[in-house]
């Protein structure tokens, strides 16, 4: 039988997971401006995540364009098939995560000029933002290597996050009366939600790791079915 | 079916059974169904639930010194649309030449195994070719109406040779058109030559020739590899709409066409059976590492 058929196929795909995937490095870098904006109240690096998101848009609309070509030009079935509808999700959660940056960016500029309100809560929005991109990194390199031991460990890192997540809520709560505080760590709130989505979004990419590899689609945690 | 030696000459086909004293399926409790029992094949829309089943047990054919089957055991589920795939020469046309005993026309071709219909072993050595024919039609690559025969002649070519009386040839011959999805497009020129139809008209003719002797399984070589994609589409309609009254195995290199028409999809390679399967399964998360290199074209 003759062997290597396909190549110029299997090169171009290998091509559109390599760009669906390097997706993430752009959304981690925005990630990474966008808790420095946070950090120093600095509107003008907001300013350059929210108009830099037309990168993680291009990228999104590329791929999936040509993910849409080879799936009329080449009718790839099994895990070929898999992959591409594997990596169509992965570009929506991209997509997603970038536009999550783009939320918290732009609520920068409400919480003025004053110093931030609570030192503690931007240590815990900080640290959610370290431990997601932790995730994003870990969701890239699984489906990388279609690890779906280390995709579902995913689900384990994405609990510190949500930890994290109520801690800034409590802290929000015993904030104090003073008006400004309040709408600060409102405005914070909508911050560690956003990071907290984005986490999820790693997750969702995790269980497309595991359908590539298994064929079977598993949410690794039911939402609106909780085991705890 | 009826495909014991005696009977297709002298009794009608619904009449005559395998004897129940001398026939080791009837010994062993099973009973052949026959054409009368299942209903007219082409009268109705459907017949009875299992008729039609084909098991291939331990199936071997041979070229010669050539292996080219090695060793299937497959069964032909009922009202299914049955595919082989495989790279050439991996033995699938092989295989269904083999259930109908075409194979052994060839010089030097021979076959062993079983090939059961109905609890009826077909390679028995009592068993009448022709009526192995009869009930195991086939349609091939090209198609291949009789050149001097008109539309409708060419229909009832086989009904012919089984005495059947005029006023059922013309019934029976007009059913297969219309089970065909023929008869409106040639209702007006049944006395035409047969081979003035277009490529399309004249395989979807061949296969209401097949279907006039209302056969139980109809196998069919690569059937649509000589049409363009229009009457490709016709024959694979047809196949949909056949399989409630014929069983159907089809061989072909079109995986997009299996993977279209089949209920369920059998992989072969070097003459062995690989892998089958429900045709979505295995296009989806094939189990053997061969398969998913084939249809994901990474060989053949």
């Amino acid at each position: 039988m003759a062997t290597g058929t396909r190549t110029q196929y299997q090169e171009e795909l290998e091509r559109l997971e390599a760009s669906a995937l390097d997706g993430l490095n752009l959304v981690s870098a925005a990630l990474q401006r966008t808790l420095e904006a946070v950090e120093h109240q600095d509107v003008e690096l907001a300013q350059i995540v929210v108009a830099d998101d037309d990168r993680i848009d291009g990228r999104y609309l590329e791929v999936h364009q040509s993910l849409i070509t080879l799936l009329a030009t080449q009718s790839p079935v099994a895990t070929d098939l898999r992959l591409i509808s594997a990596l169509l999700h992965v570009l929506k959660n991209v997509e997603r995560m970038g536009d999550q940056c783009v939320n918290i960016c732009k609520v920068i500029p409400l919480t003025g000029n004053e110093p931030p309100a609570d030192l503690e809560m931007v240590a815990l929005i900080m640290g959610m933002g370290k431990q997601t991109r932790t995730l994003i990194g870990q969701a890239k390199r699984a489906f990388a290597e279609r690890d779906v031991e280390m995709a579902r460990d995913l689900v384990r890192q994405d609990d510190f996050v949500d930890d994290l997540n109520r801690d800034c809520f409590r802290l929000a709560i015993e904030i104090g009366d003073d008006a400004d505080k309040r709408e600060w760590a409102m405005t914070m709130l909508l911050a560690a939600r956003a990071i907290e989505r984005i986490a999820d979004n790693a997750v969702d990419i995790g269980e497309q790791v595991a359908f590539v590899v298994t064929g079977l689609f598993r949410e690794f945690e039911d939402a609106s079915h909780p085991t705890t | 079916m009826d495909v014991s030696r005696d009977s297709t000459e002298s009794a009608p086909m619904s009449e005559a059974r395998p004897d129940p004293q001398t026939d080791p399926q009837t010994q062993s409790g099973f009973t052949a169904p026959t054409v009368a029992a299942s209903g007219s094949a082409q009268g109705s829309t459907t017949r009875d639930r299992g008729v039609g089943t084909v098991e291939l047990k331990q199936l071997n054919a041979y070229y010669g010194s050539t292996h080219a089957v090695r060793g299937v055991d497959l069964a032909f589920e009922s009202d299914k649309v049955t595919a082989i795939i495989g790279p050439s020469g991996c033995g699938k046309s092989t295989l269904v030449r083999c259930i109908n005993r075409m194979h052994e026309e060839i010089d030097g071709a021979r076959a062993d195994g079983q090939v059961v219909l109905d609890g009826l072993d077909l390679y028995d050595s009592r068993i009448d070719i022709v009526a192995v024919r009869r009930a195991v039609g086939m349609v091939f690559q090209k198609p291949n109406p009789f050149p001097t025969m008109s539309v409708f002649d060419n229909v009832v070519s086989g009904l012919r040779l089984t005495g059947a009386s005029r006023g059922d040839i013309d019934d029976r011959g007009r059913e297969a058109l219309v089970g065909a999805g023929l008869w409106e497009e040639v209702k007006d020129r049944l006395k035409a030559p047969g081979v003035g139809l277009s490529g399309g008209q004249q395989q979807r003719l061949c296969i209401a020739r097949a279907l006039a002797v209302e056969p139980e399984v109809l196998l069919m070589d690569e059937p649509c590899s000589a049409l363009d994609p229009v009457a490709t589409l016709k024959i694979e309609e047809l196949i949909g709409e056949l399989k409630q009254r014929v069983t159907i195995v089809i061989v072909t290199h079109n995986m997009q066409q299996a993977a279209r028409v089949a209920d369920t999809t059998v992989f072969m390679l070097d003459g062995e059976l690989i892998e089958v399967g429900p045709t979505d399964k295995l296009f989806t998360t094939p189990d053997d590492s061969r398969t998913e290199q084939y249809v994901t074209g990474k060989f053949g």
